[in-house]
């Protein structure tokens, strides 16, 4: 039990050096930025491993973090071998075809008004379904290795992207683009110069939801079938094996891939849409 | 850890003294591999012996052995080698019954393939179950020698899904089934027993036991609770001679308890034929000699064994003893 | 008419590219079984045969169709069979994550543009637990739910509904309140508005824009946390349980079925919320 007071003690002593150091001159400097968070992550964890310790919780069903970051540093090839399955080839390829087809298709359509009010309540549609569903038939008709992986990726994140990408197309006002015709602009320049970059916050805010559905998606498809490596593998596995200790490491090598590929895209977003109000601090 | 038991021995020490609640946490989901418990219930045979269970079905993110951990289960439906392999990672599962004498499991191959036997896996696509369903697979393999990572002259191992797509769709030489179970949905999917070759792991000599009862072992010690399996075992047995003896009634039990209604009479019919030849042999009681020839062929497998040590008390007769004495 | 006949001629394009896709992938095992009994067959009597498959690679239009039917009007909406019993059964689950939801994500946002520290130190973890495969969180959620004692399946499905839906109305929240610019903050404080009348007149009516748009993609998120969480919660009812089924028992069609089910719910789902953000929109005077 004195583990877990001792958690809970932690905890109290980080928040409030947490307060203040996100009130302090020092909280504004780049590494006060990265402390903060990092300091709420490190009491998570201690919490985590107060609670497991204290409370006698068994490793089958919560093991400990210490348990999990042993298990990751035994097992650092089988979890890069994963790595590049799961996301090298599944996530990362199925992002990049279904956001670029998704932008190319928004482009296409914007041209022509008859396929956007054709096509855009199909994708609006469609964009809702639980694609995931599909992810059995998909594993079917593409087989098991990560071609299958890859497709259910481009099809989960085709249609929120195209709905963000077009109404982002549409997110400049009458005004700014009368003022565009009266400069007399061609359609290319308008949309260039004006109506992309305007359109820009809605696609990274697209992009992001994006992301993390690639992940879901490479992911659960491996559920259907899959050779004997790969992150979706791991996980329903171990399950199984009751080795808990990888599924969480696993996880955590998921939510590392998952940040990187946000903040990547967060990085970007700043770098190009540096003008719109949300990025100002 | 401790605590984690005195908190399971006070739970059984409460449930006790109620109406004898009894949570059985199924493999899978409600089909007729399970037809004696939802048989026993319907037919209120567990009524009889003064017990309410709830039957709980599986999917294919619940390991029977997480939630039996988890406290979520009294008793559970597992195959031994997933069993003996929690055992090993300290979950101490005890075997009290045996429905299922023999395996019904197999390697169900395409003959276009080539292959007429296992010495002509090599370089072949296999697909196997895993959760927990692997380790039969894996120990034959390395009996036979084969690697199992795909490199050259081994086997390279597909993790198939829940249906035989695998094999129809070309994309793999074998695939394993139930006897009860894919192996017809190979059938029904228009292909004929002449198109196929299957590899019995009975036949082989590779057989595992598959659907026994598996408590754990620090609430056997609890008299309470010896009593209330007692009970339950020889209900449930009763349920699986009848099942036997009324296949057809039983399937449609079991049809009527399954919840999604995406069941159909004739698949469970037919399982209900083929689960009720394994069962046949069984009275409930645990052989012996199964469960030692599975703990060696456990131990058995090369480089990566799925237990390092014969268990101890991993199995014990003290309850079926009780059961069948009547 | 002028909306519809787009929507029309895509759909019609779209199932006439169905049709010849299922012709297509359907007759390779028309071909095969062929050529395992030895009588070559023509494209002419193929095509047939692909049409009416028991378990086809791409079932055509016109197989779903009456399978929907069947399962939509077939029988009484009360029978286990019914498309729309179990369809009620994801609605229900879908609600309570979308709701949870909902208040998980406004509040957090909330918090999140008030004070800094939260800003700091929990908006980075909440991105980082969207990027943790929920199919891996669910059998924890649902054997630690189990060990508290809630042994009913509805919370758990909801809270991985919740888990997934939260995160676009948290995003966009925390973006629409951060939407006014600066010359619109300066005018209400010479104005000498206090925090919480800034909140109310301008930050919360100016994120409504974004808040509504999140809803459309939560309530969707919502539905495939529900469908995602009905296939490991042991498959017992609900339109996830009956893809596993269809997928584990080679019934591609009660696949399809429920996949279109979920379509149609996931439709109404859309409707209703769109149709709240109208009036919503009306009623706070944003043009729409």
């Amino acid at each position: 039990m004195t583990a877990l007071w001792l958690a809970i003690g932690f905890w109290l002593a980080a928040w409030g050096v947490n307060v203040w150091l996100s009130g302090s001159r020092f909280g504004r400097t780049g590494p006060g930025r990265a402390l903060v968070p990092i300091l709420f992550g490190v009491t998570v964890l201690v919490l985590w491993e107060g609670l497991v310790r204290g409370l006698g919780i068994a490793g089958v069903i919560l093991p400990a973090p210490s348990v999990i970051a042993a298990r990751i540093a035994g097992s650092l090839p089988t979890l890069w071998q994963d790595f590049v399955q799961t996301i090298l080839k599944g996530a990362i390829p199925g992002f990049l075809i279904g956001s670029g087809a998704a932008f190319l298709t928004a482009i296409a359509i914007d041209r022509s008004p008859f396929l956007q009010r054709g096509l855009l309540p199909i994708g609006n549609f469609v964009a809702a379904l639980p694609i995931v569903g599909l992810a059995p038939i998909l594993v079917m008709w593409f087989g098991f290795d990560w071609q299958s992986k890859a497709a259910v990726v481009v099809v989960m994140v085709f249609f929120p992207m195209l709905v963000n990408i077009v109404a982002g197309l549409q997110a400049c006002d009458r005004m700014q683009r009368d003022l565009m015709s009266t400069w007399g602009a061609s359609y290319l320049q308008s949309l260039v110069k004006l109506r992309l970059p305007a359109a820009m916050p809605f696609i990274f805010n697209g992009l992001k939801i994006a992301s993390t559905l690639a992940l879901i998606g490479a992911i659960v498809a491996e559920f259907f079938g899959s050779p004997i490596y790969g992150m979706g593998f791991r996980i329903s596995t171990e399950v199984g094996r009751l080795g808990l200790d990888m599924v969480w490491a696993t996880i955590a090598v998921a939510a590392l891939a998952g940040s990187v590929f946000y903040g990547l895209i967060t990085l970007i977003e700043r770098w190009v849409t540096f003008w719109h109000p949300s990025q100002r601090h | 850890m401790k605590r984690l038991i005195t908190a399971a021995v006070l739970a059984a020490t409460a449930s006790a003294a109620q109406a004898e609640d009894v949570k059985l946490q199924l493999k899978w989901v409600t089909q007729a591999q399970f037809a004696g418990y939802y048989v026993a219930q319907d037919k209120g045979f567990y009524e009889e012996e003064g017990l309410n269970v709830t039957i709980l079905p599986g999917g294919p993110d619940i390991a029977p052995t997480q939630v039996i951990a988890g406290g979520g289960a009294d008793v559970i439906v597992e195959w031994m080698p997933a069993a003996l392999a929690a055992r090993e990672k300290g979950l101490p599962l005890v075997n009290i019954a045996q429905p299922f004498a023999s395996s019904g499991m197999m390697l169900t191959c395409l003959k276009e393939t080539g292959i007429t036997s296992p010495a002509d896996f090599p370089d072949k696509t296999l697909g196997v179950w895993f959760f927990g369903n692997e380790y039969p697979f894996l120990s034959w393999m390395s009996q036979l020698g084969l690697a199992t990572d795909g490199s050259p002259g081994g086997v390279t191992v597909l993790k198939q899904g829940f249906n035989v797509d695998p094999l129809l769709q070309k994309q793999a030489a074998c695939i394993s089934t139930m006897t009860y179970n894919e192996y017809w949905q190979v059938i029904d999917a228009g292909l004929t027993p002449e198109d196929l070759v299957t590899f019995k792991y009975e036949d082989q000599g590779v057989a595992t036991l598959e659907d026994g009862l598996y408590v754990l072992e620090d609430r056997l010690q609890d008299e309470a609770f010896q009593e209330t399996m007692v009970k339950f075992v020889r209900a449930s047995m009763k349920g699986w001679k009848y099942a036997e003896e009324n296949p057809d009634e039983a399937a449609m039990i079991v049809l009527d308890n399954d919840q999604t209604g995406a069941q159909t009479e004739t698949h469970q019919k037919r399982m209900m034929g083929e689960v009720a030849k394994l069962t046949a042999g069984s009275n409930g009681a645990l052989d012996v000699a199964a469960a030692e020839r599975t703990v060696a062929s456990l131990l058995s497998e090369g480089s990566d064994p799925v237990i390092t040590k014969a268990p101890e008390g991993a199995w014990t007769s003290m309850i079926t003893d009780k059961a069948l004495a009547e | 008419m002028n909306r519809v006949l787009p929507v029309l001629t895509v759909l019609a394009g779209i199932v006439v590219i169905w049709y010849a896709a299922a012709i297509w992938m359907n007759s390779t095992w028309v071909f095969d079984q062929a050529n395992r009994a030895g009588t070559p067959v023509s494209w002419a009597e193929v095509i047939p045969q692909t049409m009416t498959q028991d378990r086809p690679l791409l079932p055509p239009p016109h197989q779903v169709g009456a399978e929907l039917w069947k399962g939509l009007f077939g029988q009484a909406i009360t029978s286990k069979r019914s498309l729309v019993y179990h369809g009620y059964v994801t609605f229900k689950g879908t609600m309570m994550g979308f709701g949870l939801g909902i208040l998980a994500g406004v509040l957090l946002a909330m918090a999140i543009v008030r004070f800094r520290v939260m800003d700091m130190s929990v908006m980075p973890w909440a991105i980082i637990s969207q990027t943790i495969p929920i199919v891996a969180l669910a059998p924890m959620i649902i054997t630690l739910s189990s060990q508290m004692g809630l042994s009913g399946r509805d919370l758990p499905k909801a809270v991985i509904a919740a888990y997934l839906s939260f995160f676009p109305v948290l995003v966009s929240m925390v973006k629409g309140l951060r939407a006014p610019d600066q010359m619109q903050l300066d005018l209400l404080k010479t104005y000498g508005a206090s925090e919480m009348a800034t909140f109310l007149k301008l930050r919360l009516p100016a994120s409504m824009p974004y808040f509504f748009a999140s809803l459309k993609v939560a309530v969707a998120a919502s539905l495939v946390g529900t469908i995602v969480g009905e296939l490991p919660t042991g498959a017992i009812e609900g339109l996830g349980a009956r893809m596993l089924i269809g997928s584990q028992f080679g019934e591609p069609l009660i696949m399809w079925a429920a996949l279109f089910a979920a379509a149609i719910l996931a439709g109404l789902l859309i409707l209703v919320v769109g149709f709240v953000e109208r009036l919503a929109r009306k009623r706070m005077g944003v043009p729409a």
